[in-house]
């Protein structure tokens, strides 16, 4: 897995759905059982045991042979993982990833009647919200994070990683688009996030509330730019529809 | 089902030896019942054909789960082939749409026929909308390229006249026909082949059999209207119907890939 994906194109991760086995996107079946995650049971172990100690010791080698010994292996044993640090990076979005489906509060509808059920923009604004409080623990060492991610064998795994967060977003908050929106949506989705999200290792506002008025801006921006765009395109094709009618309604065999 | 038309015409003139359209109506009985078509939408009689055919389709007495994941190849092939089904269908929801108007304003008795195509195709393009979305899988990159395309052919078809419409119809029809066929053949395959090992299969595998067995019968019923519309009548007929052909050819496999 690790070998296939780093030696993967740069640009391949950009074209085509990248193969990596963490993507939740190829045919998510829903009677058979979904298939496994990108780590082994071992690596699970020592990567969830590392987790820990990501406060004090940081996105380091130091974090892992930690994690290993906690899970009682020995400090070899992190020869499993050929990238060493960015292995715990992974590890920390895969399960943040997952962990979005259990926030129950934002995904289902409201049981007060009467209430108004919010609107999935609303849904992926809130999900949004939650994915970079999951990072509140570590935001401090972040920016190592980010280093780690920026790695040239690391981008195909961080770019797919950050497209499969955003569709799991969009999934999550039940959109059900397939059209070329299916696009824009998550590019757009995935800019907002990595940007607020590199904003917030500079927060020192209570509360990240800096955090959240720069998100709120970014998505105001984006739907500012989606309505421009919506309308311009809505315009053109109304023009060109009624022109053709008119030139029917004059008889020319159109 | 695709030699359907032309393996009757053949069989046809094993028995007479002269044109069809000379032969008394009496012998041409057969022809003269199954021109009559009742052009209904509804086809849930073909997808209960479909899912009877479904080999052991019995496995819905016993609710197990099935417990084994889908190799990578086995979702790789679903995801490719929804993809390509959707873009398909949205390219033939558009043809139909930019025919219409100039068909149905030089031969108005077509409106029924036009209006019965693009209504199935547009039921198509909602199942396959449902399937991907459901799926979480990828809609094709060239979404907007091939909305202009198929609307171009569309219109650029009705203009030359209802006979190039109608060999347009043929071509697309006749390719669309082998891609499901192709598709449902894998599909069984599989479908055969994870049953030989025990493993249960999925509720979702045996309906999408079901779903594209209606569909492919659905799209063969429009090349028999399109060839019952004069569409080999179309002046250079093998010329236009190979060029469509090819492109048909050339979009899905790129709907595959991307």
């Amino acid at each position: 897995m690790a070998s296939k994906s780093t030696t993967g194109l740069f640009l391949r991760g950009f074209i085509s759905t990248p193969k990596p086995r963490c993507s939740a996107r190829p045919y998510h079946s829903y009677t058979h059982p979904p298939p496994p995650g990108p780590f082994t049971p071992v690596e699970t172990a020592i990567l969830s045991a590392s987790l820990p100690h990501i406060p004090t010791h940081g996105f380091t080698h130091t974090t892992l042979s930690l994690g290993a010994k906690d899970a009682s292996y020995i400090d070899a044993s992190t020869n499993l993982f050929p990238r060493g640090a960015f292995s715990i990076v992974h590890y920390h979005l895969v399960t943040q990833r997952a962990a979005l489906s259990k926030h129950k509060h934002i995904l289902e509808t409201s049981s007060q009647p009467g209430a108004k059920p919010p609107g999935i923009g609303a849904k992926v604004k809130a999900l949004v919200w939650e994915r970079l409080m999951a990072n509140k623990g570590v935001i401090h060492r972040w920016q190592e994070a980010l280093a780690l991610m920026a790695q040239p064998s690391n981008i195909p795994t961080s770019i797919s990683e950050l497209s499969s967060l955003s569709d799991e977003i969009w999934f999550l908050a039940g959109d059900t688009s397939v059209d070329s929106s299916w696009y824009t949506k998550r590019a757009s989705l995935a800019t907002i996030y990595a940007s607020t999200e590199l904003f917030m290792t500079t927060d020192k506002s209570p509360d990240y509330s800096k955090t959240r008025e720069f998100m709120d801006r970014r998505f105001e921006d984006s739907r500012v730019l989606g309505t421009v765009v919506g309308s311009v395109a809505e315009w053109v094709g109304f023009t060109a529809h009624a022109g053709l009618n008119v030139m029917r309604s004059k008889g020319v065999r159109v | 089902m695709a030699l359907y038309s032309c393996g009757r015409s053949t069989l046809l003139a094993a028995h007479i030896p002269v044109y069809d359209f000379l032969a008394p109506s009496l012998i041409n009985i057969t022809r003269s019942t199954r021109s009559v078509r009742h052009l209904s939408t509804s086809a849930a009689s073909n997808a209960q054909d479909a899912s009877s055919n479904t080999p052991g389709s019995d496995a819905q007495s016993h609710p197990k789960r099935p417990s084994k994941p889908l190799t990578q190849a086995q979702r790789d092939f679903l995801t490719s082939a929804l993809r390509v089904n959707q873009a398909g269908e949205l390219a033939a929801t558009l043809i139909y749409a930019a025919q219409t108007p100039p068909i149905v304003k030089a031969h108005p008795h077509l409106r029924p026929l036009m209006k019965h195509m693009y209504d199935q195709e547009a039921g198509h393009f909602d199942t396959f909308n449902s399937l991907l979305a459901k799926h979480r899988i990828r809609p094709t990159a060239m979404y907007p390229l091939w909305t202009v395309a198929a609307s171009a052919l569309g219109w650029g078809t009705a203009l030359l006249g209802r006979e190039a419409a109608m060999a347009c119809t043929e071509a697309v029809e006749t390719e669309i026909g082998d891609h499901y066929n192709g598709q449902l053949r894998y599909l069984l395959d599989m479908i055969e082949g994870m049953e030989s090992r025990g493993e249960v299969i999925g509720e979702d595998l045996r309906e999408l059999v079901g779903t594209i067995r209606r569909i492919r019968d659905e799209e063969l019923e429009h090349l028999d209207h399109a060839v019952e519309n004069d569409a080999k009548k179309a002046v250079p007929h093998e010329l236009l119907t190979g060029v469509i052909r090819a492109g048909c050819k050339g979009a899905i496999w790129i709907s595959e890939k991307v």
